[in-house]
């Protein structure tokens, strides 16, 4: 009998004869020889996809953990090794729109939750390992936990379905009271360096303040912690303590005596500086304040004497600046405008008439579309901009890249903010108000107008204000000097980084890989010579004076070269145990990373200032592979010690310079001893 | 890596050609193999410990013997041909190792498909009209004469006549041509080729394994449309002519006195229950028919390709591996050459309809690398394979028929 009509409705799926072919294929990568298992993966990973579309599938796949990892669906890939996985990778791979990365993404989750709860004992991760591994998957992609459903998932269509269902099902096994601490200890490490963007932080903490409202989430006793992320944002003083919104509080500063204000402005203070963040009823009340009562804008800001002193002399312009860019929307501008007054740079002749032609910039068509596209269209533009503006001379190191390629002029921007506020105001103007920016190449002028295509094809939005303004045109202009340049031999950043960053960045350059042959190259030397530029035991007791543009070998946590990057060295000084480190800035979003072989970098507790990354010197010089100098400063090699030399040299040799030793260079070295 | 454990008394055997399927198959099985293969080859067998001599399958040459005689040295017995293009070298080979001349002359025979038809019919086999091609003229005049035979008058339909390349294998470079204006599409750089009248049939593949000189296991492949989907075994349909087949492979291996080995025909069947043959390959058929075989039976078709050509093997050890035909099939295994229908695509979208199908095993299509899909003019390459399995041959049928309808990629 044939009664099948082709064509008719989709017929509904029949899980157990389902769950039966994935056991097949199973089977068939089990049966296998190891040459060809490679061809039988695709049918594992098309069963599995859409067992997993299926209700039960995250069961079905967790039950048969330890069955897919020795059948071999993990050989030759990084999934392969759970010890070296990375949470933070995660989020990549379940928004793949690849399906087999989702899928083999969701196995890798299954199987360390089948660790977790003890049923797979797997030889190289223990079950609280894989329960640490996995509470900060779920804090990392909270937005799927929780259903948010953003640009990344809408692109990967019915795959989405998976990869929200794997994380309820493991947050489910591990208990959402996990997830929320370990992500309230992330927010933490992330406030404290301090960054300009806070929009992922903000969503995190109304995510958990929408967790902890909820009566249906039981929570236990987790999220005690969050009390003041969520109330720095949504009630950081007594009369918005229970988030009454702006209007309503608005009202409530009407009635309120002068005892009652000043209680709130320093409540806002306080708020402010303990997370970095600024609480939109900060914006209202310091807009109130400004009318008559601005002398609370001290307690307000939360000012010590030296930024008062900046406020008192430059009370105008402040207002202006405050009128102008401090709205609810941009209250983080607050936070920039406090740091500011206190670095004192209002004092630097150029800065404050730079800053009134900041607050009265008109915007070109382009600045206009791309600050409306990514921040909206209240306020306009201008204030937009103003806010970003007082956050970068704020917040100097609180710069990120963003999604995009673009470190070297996320540096730029940070290295200018620092050391040359008002170079970065005209940039600024020129960017904003003409959309050109020229520089000049040894005499050659260079226009971002008229420069083809930069490094990134195309920058993202996800940046602050004056980035998503000026980047697209510095990063031009970069990539322009860098074709300028593209015939000389050896490495390009010699003569551009000076003449892209501005006078103080050293025309002298070391680098320890050859260019053409991609070896290393006198690294002995390049390791003294960067000693007697930087360490202050080997050039005299000098404290660097001006950033330094620096490149960086970066690694993985399992020590693999993964790709050149730009930073910037600040200082070199003694930590508070008595050891010698190297302060750089990091223009990548989250700076706390492990680049493998012990070397992790730090970016508090070791003296480091808000924003500033950290190690020790010998450590960091293991990944340096730039440095500028001053050519006419340059001393002798520095005699450093043999020991530590050779622990620098192993250092390269164990990670990003394992392939990268030239063959004499092994056949000198003496037989390993071990 | 290579686990093989082999049996010194039986036969060693030379796979010609790169198939990881294959590999993978004489790695399971017990008769010692070696690999040979072009070069490129070569890292991947070392790395995973595979057997293997390099050697790069050109035309034929004054070099050939080198590799018949590295072989004979290296003691293998039998070499098998694993693609189109290796065909005449194992018969070369082979007439070296068995010392068996002739056998060069038949793989010659089964290369070229204007030979092979002459023998056909010299055999007394049943072929359409054929004729080979030189230049376009020939082509007009040939669709003109097959026409006036068929008694059509001016202004009267044309039937159709094929036009295939000598030495390909199956639908490389197949065109159908009606009109003499097609003619004009045809590049320079294909001819000669071989013209064939059309037969208004039912076309099937038939895949026979032969031992000493007697069939050992014929499967019959049911083409639902020709390049685009296949399923064995076959309906009770195609099915009932089972005995009437298996007499045209005795005929075909007389006439092409074929002692041990594969073949791999392809018929019509017209109204009247006639066969007509049209044309024979001496190698695995394409459209994974073999993983198809494995999946309906459970054997591994590759290894019984072992097995045909080793003369080491005895009548009982073919007995034993293979199954009876059709009724130890556990169910029918069919798929579908996905090619796609819009001039456009963006994604891959397997339809809900078939991936939801009970049916339906899996699929190895990949997502598209270009937007534009290049028009096709012969019978082109399908974009990937879906994979069905079922107890109804109907079902499989007109679901492998509805497939057609169906957009992969959008």
């Amino acid at each position: 009998m044939n009664d099948h009509q082709p064509g008719s409705a989709v017929p509904a799926v029949n899980f157990d004869k389902l769950v039966q072919k994935l056991d097949d294929s199973i089977q068939v990568l089990e049966e296998s020889r190891s040459f060809a298992k490679t061809g039988k993966l695709p049918r594992v990973f098309d069963i599995a996809r859409r067992v997993l579309m299926q209700p039960e599938g995250c069961r079905v796949i967790e039950e048969r953990a330890q069955r897919l990892e020795s059948a071999g669906v993990y050989l030759g890939t990084d999934w392969a090794d759970p010890g070296i996985l990375l949470p933070t990778l995660t989020t990549y791979s379940l928004q793949s729109q690849n399906a087999d990365t989702v899928v083999i993404e969701a196995f890798s989750e299954l199987r360390l939750l089948a660790v977790a709860r003890g049923a797979y004992l797997h030889p190289s991760v223990s079950a609280e390992q894989a329960h640490h591994y996995l509470t900060q998957v779920l804090a990392i992609n909270l937005g799927l936990l929780f259903g948010m459903v953003g640009e990344a998932e809408r692109e990967q269509g019915k795959l989405s379905q998976i990869s929200q269902s794997v994380v309820q099902y493991v947050a489910h096994h591990i208990g959402y009271e996990h997830v929320i601490d370990s992500l309230i200890e992330e927010i933490w490490r992330i406030l404290q360096q301090r960054p300009i963007r806070v929009s992922d932080v903000r969503k995190m903490i109304t995510q958990i303040a929408i967790c902890r409202a909820d009566p249906q989430a039981d929570l236990g006793g987790a999220g005690r912690g969050a009390d003041r992320l969520i109330s720095s944002l949504y009630g950081p003083t007594r009369a918005c303590s229970e988030d009454p919104g702006t209007v309503v509080y608005e009202q409530r500063l009407e009635s309120m005596d002068a005892q009652a204000l000043q209680n709130e402005a320093t409540g806002f203070a306080r708020a402010m500086h303990d997370t970095g963040l600024v609480s939109p009823y900060h914006a209202s009340f310091v807009r109130f304040i400004l009318d008559d009562q601005d002398a609370l804008l001290t307690e307000a800001l939360g000012l010590s004497s030296t930024g008062r002193d900046c406020l008192l002399c430059y009370r105008e312009l402040v207002c202006t600046l405050i009128r102008e860019g401090v709205y609810p929307e941009t209250a983080q501008g607050l936070y920039g405008m406090a740091l500011m007054l206190e670095r004192g740079i209002l004092y630097q002749p150029p800065v404050a008439p730079a800053l009134w032609r900041q607050a009265r910039l008109s915007l070109c068509p382009d600045a206009r579309e791309r600050l409306q596209l990514a921040y909206g269209y209240h306020p306009q533009p201008g204030a937009w901009l103003v806010q970003g503006v007082l956050n970068m001379l704020g917040q100097p190191l609180g710069v990120g890249q963003g999604n995009n390629p673009t470190c070297q002029s996320a540096r730029a921007l940070s290295m200018w903010a620092y050391n040359d506020p008002d170079y970065l105001l005209q940039m600024v103007a020129w960017a904003a108000r003409d959309n050109e920016i020229i520089m000049h190449f040894e005499g050659k002028s260079v226009s971002s107008a008229h420069s083809r295509s930069g490094v990134a094809s195309e920058v993202t939005l996800d940046l602050d204000p004056v980035s998503l303004v000026v980047v697209p045109h510095l990063d031009r202009i970069y990539a322009e000097m860098g074709r300028m340049v593209s015939h000389r031999e050896g490495d390009p950043h010699r003569w551009v980084n000076p003449e892209f960053h501005g006078w103080s960045a050293g025309r002298g350059f070391a680098i320890n890989v050859d260019v053409a042959t991609g070896k290393l190259d006198d690294l002995e030397g390049f390791i003294r010579h960067f000693y007697a530029s930087y360490h202050p035991y080997y050039n005299g007791n000098q404290p660097l004076i001006h950033p330094q543009p620096a490149g960086v070998a970066v690694t993985d946590s399992a020590a693999r070269f993964i790709g050149w990057h730009a930073i910037t060295i600040l200082r070199v000084a003694l930590d508070p145990e008595g050891l010698m480190r190297v302060y750089f800035f990091n223009p990548n979003n989250d700076s706390g990373q492990n680049w493998g072989d012990d070397v992790r970098v730090s970016t508090a507790g070791y003296g480091e200032r808000f924003g500033e990354s950290s190690l020790p010197f010998e450590q960091f010089t293991s990944r340096l592979y730039i440095f500028h100098y001053d050519p006419l400063e340059r001393g002798e090699p520095a005699d450093v010690g043999d020991d530590e030399l050779q622990r620098v040299v192993a250092g390269v040799h164990r990670s990003w310079g394992k392939d990268r030793v030239p063959a004499e260079a092994l056949q000198a070295q003496p037989p390993p001893t071990q | 890596m290579s686990e093989q454990k082999y049996n010194s008394d039986k036969g060693y055997v030379a796979l010609l050609g790169w198939s990881l399927s294959a590999v993978e198959a004489a790695d399971k099985f017990d008769r010692r193999y070696v690999v040979v293969a072009p070069d490129w080859a070569e890292a991947y067998c070392k790395e995973h410990d595979i057997p293997y001599v390099p050697w790069n399958f050109e035309r034929l040459n004054d070099r050939s013997v080198e590799i018949a005689q590295t072989l004979k040295e290296m003691g293998v017995d039998v070499s098998i041909p694993l693609f189109e293009e290796t065909v005449e070298w194992a018969g070369a080979i082979n007439s070296v190792l068995m010392d068996k001349p002739k056998l060069f002359g038949q793989a010659m025979l089964l290369r070229d498909k204007a030979l092979m038809k002459r023998r056909a019919q010299l055999g007394g086999i049943r072929v359409g009209i054929f004729e080979e091609a030189h230049d376009k003229g020939d082509v007009i005049r040939f669709l003109k004469r097959v026409n006036q035979t068929l008694l059509k008058l001016d202004g009267d339909p044309n039937d159709p006549i094929h036009l295939k390349a000598f030495d390909k294998a199956g639908c490389l470079g197949h065109r159908v041509i009606r009109t003499p204006d097609e003619v004009d599409t045809i590049p320079e750089e294909e001819f000669p080729v071989l013209m064939e009248s059309h037969l208004d049939g039912w076309e099937f593949a038939v895949e026979a394994w032969i031992h000493n000189g007697k069939i050992a296991f014929l499967n019959i492949s049911e083409y639902v449309t020709l390049g685009y989907s296949v399923f064995v075994p076959a309906t009770p349909d195609l099915e009932k002519y089972r005995d009437q087949i298996r007499g045209e492979i005795e005929k075909l291996i007389k006439t092409f006195d074929i002692d041990f080995g594969f073949v791999h025909p392809e018929y019509f069947v017209t109204s009247d229950s006639t066969m007509y043959f049209g044309e024979v390959a001496y190698r695995p058929p394409g459209f994974k028919v073999f993983e198809l075989l494995e999946r309906a039976y459970g054997f591994n078709a590759y290894q019984g390709l072992i097995l045909s050509f080793d003369p080491k093997t005895t009548a009982e050890e073919i007995k034993a591996f293979f199954p009876k035909e059709v009724v130890d099939a556990k169910g029918y295994a069919g798929c579908f050459g996905v090619y796609p229908r819009r001039r456009v695509v963006s994604k891959l979208e397997i339809p809900e309809e078939t991936e939801n199908h009970d049916y339906f095993e899996s699929h190895e299509l990949t997502p598209p690398l270009e937007e534009t899909v290049t028009k096709r003019t012969a019978f082109g390459t399908h974009w990937g394979l879906v994979y069905f399995f079922g107890d109804d041959p109907y079902t499989m049928r007109d679901l492998l028929k509805h497939q057609e309808e169906l957009d992969f990629y959008v």
